[in-house]
C-alpha cells in the first residue's frame, strides 16, 4: 500500500492491487472505493468548523460522521475534525499530483 | 503508483465540485421561478405564470443535465438543498428584473467554471459547458426583451394586462 498522507491522528493510503483506498483512523482502518472517498470528502468539507466555536450551534463540539452507507460511524472532536479536513485536502492533493506525474 | 483516480473519473475533481455547486444554483433558480409563478397566479397574471412555470421546468432540466454529466463521468452528483426562496414581490416588473439578475448570476457562474476548465485542461467539461454558455445568452436576452416591453408600455392597468398576454405568447 502506498501512503498518500499522514496527519496527526489519521493516515490515507492507496492500494494498487485492490484499486481502492484506505483511511486509518488509529483504532481501525476503513477500505474505500473512489466513490466512497468522494463521499467522505463531501461530508468532511461540509462540516462547518465555525459551529464548533459557537455553543448555540454545536454545544458539545463534536461531529458524527457516517461512512460507506452507514457501515462505519465516527464521533470526532474539534481537533480531529480539523485534522481530518487537512487529511482529505492533502490526500486529494497527492492524488492530483500523482495524476500529473503519471500522465506527464 | 497507479493513477486510480483517473481510471475512475473522467473529469477533474475540482470541476466536479464546481458543477455540484452549479446544480444547487440551477435548483435554486428553478424554485425561484416557481415562487414567481405562484405570485403571478395569485395576482391574476396567468400569462406570466405560465411562462414562469415553463422557465422553472427548464432550469430543472439544466440541473439534471449537469447531474447526469457528473455521474456519467464517474463523479458523484449531490442532490441539492434549496433554501432562501423569495416569495414576496412588489410588481411584475420587479419579478422580471429579479429573473434577469438571476440569469446574469448563473451566466457568471458558468463562465467561471469554463475558465477553470481551461486552467486545469479539462476539455471534456469545457465542451459540455459550451452549450450552457449559449443557452445563458438566450435566457438573458429573453428577459431583457420582456423588460423592454415594460419600458415601452408602462406598468399600469390595461398595459399590464397586455404585457401579460404578450409574455404568454412569448412575443
Amino acid at each position: 500500500m502506498n501512503l498518500l498522507y499522514k496527519s496527526y491522528y489519521f493516515a490515507s493510503y492507496q492500494c494498487d492491487k485492490s484499486r481502492s483506498f484506505y483511511l486509518d483512523f488509529g483504532h481501525k482502518q476503513v477500505k474505500l472505493s473512489f466513490c466512497q472517498l468522494l463521499s467522505i470528502r463531501q461530508k468532511v468539507n461540509a462540516i462547518n468548523l465555525d459551529s464548533h466555536f459557537d455553543k448555540d450551534m454545536n454545544y458539545n463540539g463534536i461531529e458524527i460522521l457516517t461512512l460507506c452507507n452507514r457501515e462505519h460511524l465516527f464521533i470526532l472532536d474539534t481537533l480531529q475534525v480539523i485534522d481530518l479536513k487537512q487529511l482529505i485536502k492533502a490526500t486529494f492533493g497527492m492524488l492530483e499530483l500523482n495524476s500529473l506525474v503519471t500522465h506527464a | 503508483m497507479k493513477d486510480i483516480v483517473r481510471q475512475k473519473i473522467g473529469i477533474n475533481v475540482d470541476i466536479m465540485d464546481m458543477l455540484n455547486e452549479q446544480i444547487s444554483k440551477e435548483a435554486h433558480s428553478s424554485a425561484a421561478y416557481l415562487a414567481m409563478a405562484s405570485w403571478c397566479d395569485h395576482n391574476g397574471l396567468v400569462g406570466s405564470a405560465d411562462y414562469l412555470y415553463k422557465q422553472s421546468s427548464e432550469e430543472r432540466e439544466h440541473m439534471m443535465k449537469i447531474f447526469r454529466f457528473i455521474n456519467d463521468n464517474g463523479g458523484t452528483a449531490y442532490s441539492p438543498e434549496v433554501t432562501n426562496v423569495l416569495h414576496d414581490f412588489n410588481s411584475l416588473q420587479e419579478i422580471f428584473e429579479t429573473a434577469l439578475d438571476q440569469e446574469i448570476s448563473i451566466t457568471k457562474s458558468i463562465n467561471n467554471i469554463v475558465a477553470k476548465c481551461r486552467k486545469v485542461q479539462d476539455f471534456a467539461s469545457e465542451q459540455f459547458l459550451l452549450w450552457f454558455v449559449n443557452e445563458q445568452m438566450e435566457e438573458e436576452n429573453k428577459f431583457r426583451r420582456i423588460l423592454e416591453i415594460f419600458d415601452i408600455m408602462g406598468t399600469d392597468g390595461i398595459a399590464l394586462k397586455l404585457i401579460d398576454e404578450r409574455i404568454k405568447h412569448g412575443e
